[in-house]
C-alpha cells in the first residue's frame, strides 16, 4: 500500500490548526475577562 | 496551575508526536497513512471522556442546582465538540486512500456525526438562553439525553455490521496491537487527556468569570 504522506501530514496540519486555534482563542477570552493568563 | 498544566500538555504533545512520526513503525498493511491513528483514536477516547463530565456536570446541576457543575458541564462540551470534529475529520481523512472513500453512512460514523450534532445543539441552546438558571436547566436535560449515545457510538461496530473495524482498545478482548504501537496510542492518549484537562480548567474560568460579571 503507498503511504499517502499528504494525507498524514493533512491530518495532522489540521489538527494543529484546530487545537492551537481553540488554545489562543480561550486565552484571549480569559485575558478581555481579566482572569489569570 | 493551569498554566503548568497547559506547558505539560505541549510537552506531552511533542512527545506523542515524536512517538508518532519517530518510533512506531511503519504499520505493515496500511502503511504509513496508519500513523492518523495516533490522532483519532485519543480524540475520540477525549471526546468520551468530556461527554462524560457533561452527564456528570448536567447531572449534579439538577441534583443540586449549583451552578458550579453547570460550568464544568459546558467547559467539557466545547472541547469534547472540538475533539469529535477532530476525530470525524482525521478518519475522513484516513478513510480516503483506505476505505477508497471521505465518508460512508456507517453505523460508527453516523453515530459519531449525531454525536458531534447534539453536542453542537447544545451549545447553540446555551448562546439562545439568556437566564442563567433557565439556561442551565435546559442544558442539563440535553446534556443528561446526549450521552446516551455515547454507548451507541462506541457499541455500534458491534451491533451492526460495519465498514469500520470492531474496538481494538477498549474492548472485551486483550489488544492485539503490536507493543510499539500500543505505547504511541497511549503517550499521545495521555497527552490529548492533558490538553483537555487544560482547556476544561481555562473554560472553567471564562464561565466562572462571566457569571461574575452578570450578577
Amino acid at each position: 500500500m503507498p503511504d499517502n504522506w499528504g494525507y498524514v501530514f493533512a491530518a495532522y496540519a489540521l489538527a494543529a490548526i484546530a487545537l492551537g486555534a481553540y488554545w489562543r482563542r480561550l486565552a484571549r477570552r480569559v485575558k478581555s475577562l481579566g482572569g489569570t493568563r | 496551575m493551569t498554566r503548568a498544566l497547559g506547558w505539560l500538555a505541549a510537552v506531552a504533545l511533542v512527545i506523542g508526536l515524536g512517538a508518532a512520526f519517530g518510533y512506531a513503525p511503519r504499520e505493515a498493511v496500511q502503511g504509513n497513512v496508519q500513523r492518523i491513528m495516533y490522532l483519532h483514536v485519543p480524540a475520540v477516547l477525549t471526546a468520551y471522556l468530556a461527554f462524560a463530565l457533561v452527564f456528570m456536570g448536567s447531572l449534579g446541576f439538577l441534583f443540586t442546582r449549583r451552578m458550579g457543575w453547570d460550568r464544568l458541564a459546558v467547559a467539557a462540551a466545547e472541547p469534547g465538540v472540538l475533539f469529535t470534529g477532530l476525530t470525524i475529520v482525521s478518519g475522513s481523512i484516513w478513510g480516503k486512500p483506505t476505505w477508497g472513500t471521505w465518508w460512508t453512512w456507517d453505523a460508527r460514523l453516523t453515530s459519531t456525526a449525531v454525536l458531534f450534532l447534539v453536542y453542537v445543539g447544545y451549545l447553540l441552546l446555551r448562546g439562545m438562553v439568556d437566564e442563567s438558571d433557565r439556561r442551565a436547566r435546559y442544558a442539563a436535560v440535553v446534556g443528561i439525553l446526549g450521552a446516551a449515545n455515547i454507548p451507541i457510538v462506541h457499541f455500534s461496530v458491534k451491533w451492526w455490521r460495519a465498514l469500520h473495524q470492531p474496538s481494538t482498545i477498549l474492548g472485551p478482548e486483550p489488544s492485539p496491537i503490536a507493543a510499539p504501537i500500543a505505547f504511541t496510542l497511549l503517550v499521545n492518549w495521555i497527552a490529548f487527556t492533558l490538553l483537555f484537562f487544560y482547556f476544561l480548567a481555562r473554560r472553567a474560568e471564562i464561565a466562572r468569570l462571566e457569571d461574575s460579571h452578570a450578577g
